[in-house]
């Protein structure tokens, strides 16, 4: 398996030699092999120059940019080698008709809400007192089914996060960690940093597995496809996120992995330090890097390899042969 | 697949077989180069460096290992080159 790229330094990204170079700022070399590079998330501040950009489209290797705060800022997504006219007729057209987008949102909604449910499920059955949420969270499912129309998904999806999010100070039990409410762009607190952060992660990760797919990312069914973003990495990525970002929160903070310390109040809100985001990284690497046996396969899959299987069952399902069913985990 | 390639080739070439592996190892030592790579790929790095070597000169040794579960990897002295992914 091709690997994953993570630069934290400044420097320069060159093309040299048929591969991939980089120099840091204190001049430092390093070469990479690009045969064995899918793609780059570049979070330092990195001089590229388009002749690297080529290299990349001509290896087919994504580069994805954060800013200094730690926020998905774009991506180098090069010229499409899996090109499907097909494909993009019958992702549209599953769009175009209400009542196939709903149901495929529905699927979106419901893997989600399931794998939530596990989560919380596993952290009851290690005596943590979240069988309330789990109740509601419970009752909000039924809902899902019987909804009709994106933006009331929208919502119950919205109205489980949150009461799964109430679940997270008992399950850490952390006075370091309170959730206090989601807040977004910035962050008020060290909680809502670390899911923004890592959230942010796993859609660019999904977007690279969507490229190695005939699927066009811009067309997504929970998330409205719009003028300017990829959205079906996002649709996507709601069903990995509390099996990979969430729980990986917890074994940061249950192993004091991640502390206080990690933060800095920056524009307004509560940002990671450069070390904060290397162990987050390093951690939410291993995860997706840790094999299950995947049930249908009955060999062992990756987590990132997972996420491309769930794009596979949905080009599947767009071309008719079978009906998409969400991946929910065991254990 | 595992792989380490060990080479002694002669001072004119040792550049060359030393930029071919680049691309699809990473370098831990002079000469030597570690790391996780596809049998298709190995063909194709054994054949780049087949058209470098002069036969009765020069020699390339590949290890392959089908996983390194069962290998430890100790390091005395100085730590040289290596295969991070957070840089």
């Amino acid at each position: 398996m091709k690997k994953t790229l993570y630069i934290f330094s400044n420097g320069q990204l060159r093309r040299k030699d048929n591969t991939i170079f980089f120099m840091n700022e204190e001049g430092e070399q390093k070469y990479i092999p690009v045969e064995d590079t899918a793609e780059l998330m570049v979070f330092g501040e990195v001089d590229i120059n388009k002749r690297f950009l080529e290299f990349c489209s001509q290896q087919e290797i994504i580069v994805h940019y954060f800013n200094n705060y730690g926020y998905y800022s774009g991506t180098f997504y090069p010229r499409e080698h899996y090109n499907s006219g097909y494909m993009i007729l019958r992702q549209a057209e599953a769009y175009l008709n209400m009542e196939s987008r709903v149901s495929l949102a529905q699927k979106f909604v419901t893997g989600a809400a399931q794998n939530i449910r596990q989560v919380l499920k596993y952290y009851q059955n290690r005596d943590k007192e979240v069988g309330r949420q789990l109740q509601e969270i419970e009752e909000l499912s039924t809902k899902i089914k019987e909804t009709c129309d994106i933006s009331v998904l929208m919502g119950i999806e919205g109205n489980i996060r949150e009461y799964y999010y109430k679940a997270f100070d008992v399950i850490h039990g952390q006075s370091e960690f309170v959730f206090e409410g989601r807040s977004k762009r910035p962050p008020q607190n060290a909680m809502n940093t670390l899911i923004s952060f890592g959230n942010s992660i796993v859609y660019s990760t999904v977007l690279s597995e969507i490229y190695k797919t005939h699927l066009d990312p811009r067309i997504g069914y929970l998330h409205a496809t719009n003028f300017r973003r990829f959205s079906l990495n996002l649709d996507i990525a709601e069903i990995f996120k509390p099996i990979l970002v969430d729980r990986v929160i917890f074994t940061l903070i249950g192993k004091k992995m991640i502390s206080k310390r990690d933060f800095k109040k920056d524009s307004g809100g509560l940002m990671l330090k450069e070390n904060g985001r290397r162990v987050f990284v390093e951690e939410l690497e291993n995860r997706l890097k840790t094999t299950i046996t995947h049930r249908g396969i009955g060999n062992p899959v990756s987590y990132r390899r997972l996420m491309r299987l769930e794009l596979y069952k949905l080009e599947k399902h767009l071309m008719g042969e079978s009906v998409y069913e969400p991946f929910v985990t065991q254990w | 697949m595992f792989v380490i390639v060990v080479y002694d080739v002669g001072e004119k070439r040792v550049v060359k077989a030393l930029k071919r592996c680049r691309k699809y190892l990473n370098w831990v030592q002079n000469s030597v180069f570690e790391g996780e790579i596809s049998e298709a790929n190995l063909t194709k790095l054994k054949m780049e460096l087949d058209k470098i070597i002069v036969p009765d000169e020069d020699s390339v040794i590949f290890y392959t290992l089908r996983s390194t579960r069962y290998s430890d990897r100790q390091i005395m002295g100085l730590r040289k080159g290596g295969q991070d992914l957070i840089i």
